[in-house]
């Protein structure tokens, strides 16, 4: 891979609208799976997941016409690479009460599957859900553990030499996932 | 996947969260003590001034902390005259021509939005530096950089903001900015016809930020830690009467600064016409030139934070 090729955007595979129609659809599926949103929790991991976990609420809300519980997870300290590299982001966990509820974890990207392993892990320290389900905005295939999300916006099917962002206009002023070249 | 985010494009004030801010901030700081460290940084680096509406400070700031950082730059100035736009080219397609000779585009536009079109179709970040009447969060930033740099701290300041509060971006942007942070005051001090907009009320209720109207600037000046003062912008008015109206109500004068605390600082976006009378220029409150100053060392802050 070139310098100039490093980092540069190779393909946008979700732009603004159909981030907006998948999220919408995956809304419509949590609620028909758990038939309305009475027990629901939905709690993001960071730092984009916790941004489509508010929007998937507020989508529920408007649903539904009744609020929706929403969380955001910093999973830093549950990471199993944290000897092989400094996690770009920490943040404080902000959890509802979850014991006893189905909790809905929400991440941009799912790829080996250890940031989700992650997740649950992070999330037991809150309580003890009835059930946890999992919506991923991309998937991209490559598992190395036995997971598999409940809810996913698209597959998209990709090398080791790429990666996958998700931008959000929350923090990076726009919708889009694209393929990155690494 | 939550490791690994970074910034790509900056397209308006609120993608900001505080701890990449307090980043920003903490690197603007390094560099301004040590741009020795930073000179080889971007080594090799290409930066694309896409300019369709007039600016010499964004410009050339943005042009002199790429060179500082390394990198070079090239651009256009007058993109909409001289480029392909004159012949009807859309900026979708603008920027996808110069995101395969660039690795970071730099545009300012007269459209609101046009920033937020550009980064759907970049192949390499944007950065916005002016959106029409939309947002300038290069210049918030600057801003933010310099409450820090003057006061010591940004939790806790009281702010007025004066003058052209309908039609200025930079205080709008500002404003964003600040509801990040605690405990923040904010005094509107304008004349009724060029009050701060709703929506920006709105947000700052959202976010639980005191903010007060006054129409009395002798009255506010003792309170506050910094009077952002802005221009009556002339360009804005459609006749002459209502520009002279307004023009000159909130004047900056060696008797305004002797009301003010002596921790405190005025700043302005510049440029500045008789809104601030030269004689408060000695005045060690005055930070006005220090702020512009300050623009170099956020944009290589950010630049290096995008690119490096």
């Amino acid at each position: 891979m070139s310098a100039i090729q490093q980092g540069r955007l190779k393909a946008t595979v979700m732009d603004a609208d159909q981030i907006r129609r998948s999220l919408s659809r995956i809304a419509h599926e949590i609620l028909e799976r758990n038939r309305g949103a009475g027990d629901l929790v939905l709690v993001g991991v960071m730092a984009k997941g916790d941004h489509l976990a508010r929007r998937l609420a507020d989508s529920l809300m408007e649903l539904e016409r009744a609020p929706v519980a929403v969380g955001a997870l910093d999973i830093g300290k549950h990471r199993d690479d944290r000897h092989l590299r400094v996690p770009a982001h920490s943040g404080q966990s902000d959890v509802p009460d979850i014991d006893g509820k189905v909790v809905v974890l929400v991440d941009d990207v799912i790829h080996h599957g250890r940031t989700a392993r992650a997740a649950m892990d992070a999330l037991m320290d809150f309580g003890r859900p009835r059930a946890i389900q999992l919506a991923v905005l991309v998937d991209r295939g490559h598992r190395e553990l036995p997971i598999r999300p409940d809810y996913i916006g698209k597959n998209v099917p990709t090398s080791d030499s790429e990666r996958i962002e998700v931008l959000v206009t929350e923090e990076d002023g726009i919708d889009q996932a694209v393929i990155v070249a690494v | 996947m939550a490791i690994g985010s970074r910034l790509r494009h900056v397209i308006e004030s609120q993608q900001f969260s505080r701890p990449l801010l307090e980043e920003l901030l903490d690197r603007a700081d390094e560099i301004k003590r040590q741009p020795h460290h930073f000179s080889g940084r971007l080594n090799g680096q290409v930066m694309a001034a896409l300019f369709y509406e007039p600016s010499t400070r964004t410009r050339l700031s943005f042009e002199a902390a790429m060179l500082r950082l390394g990198g070079r730059t090239m651009g256009t100035d007058n993109a909409r005259e001289f480029s392909s736009a004159a012949k009807g080219e859309t900026l979708e397609d603008t920027i996808r021509i110069v995101s395969g000779y660039a690795d970071l585009i730099v545009l300012r536009h007269n459209e609101e939005g046009a920033a937020k079109r550009a980064a759907a179709v970049s192949s390499v970040p944007v950065i916005n530096a002016g959106d029409g009447p939309g947002q300038h969060p290069t210049q918030a930033l600057l801003d933010l950089y310099t409450i820090r740099d003057e006061l010591g701290h940004i939790d806790g300041v009281r702010i007025a903001m004066v003058g052209d509060l309908a039609n200025g971006r930079t205080v709008r942007s500002l404003a964003y900015l600040l509801s990040k942070f605690r405990d923040i005051r904010i005094c509107f001090v304008a004349p009724p016809q060029v009050a701060m907009r709703d929506d920006i009320k709105d947000h700052l209720d959202e976010h639980h930020v005191q903010w007060v109207e006054s129409q009395d600037l002798e009255a506010v000046l003792p309170q506050v830690d910094v009077i952002y003062q802005t221009r009556i912008q002339k360009e804005r008015f459609s006749d002459e009467a209502s520009y002279l109206a307004l023009k000159g109500v909130y004047r900056i004068d060696a008797s305004t600064m002797a009301r003010m605390k002596k921790e405190s600082i005025v700043m302005h976006p510049l440029p500045r016409v008789d809104e601030i009378a030269p004689e408060v220029d000695a005045d060690p409150r005055a930070a006005y030139f220090r702020q512009a100053r300050n623009g170099l060392y956020i944009r290589m802050a950010l630049l290096d934070k995008v690119l490096a």
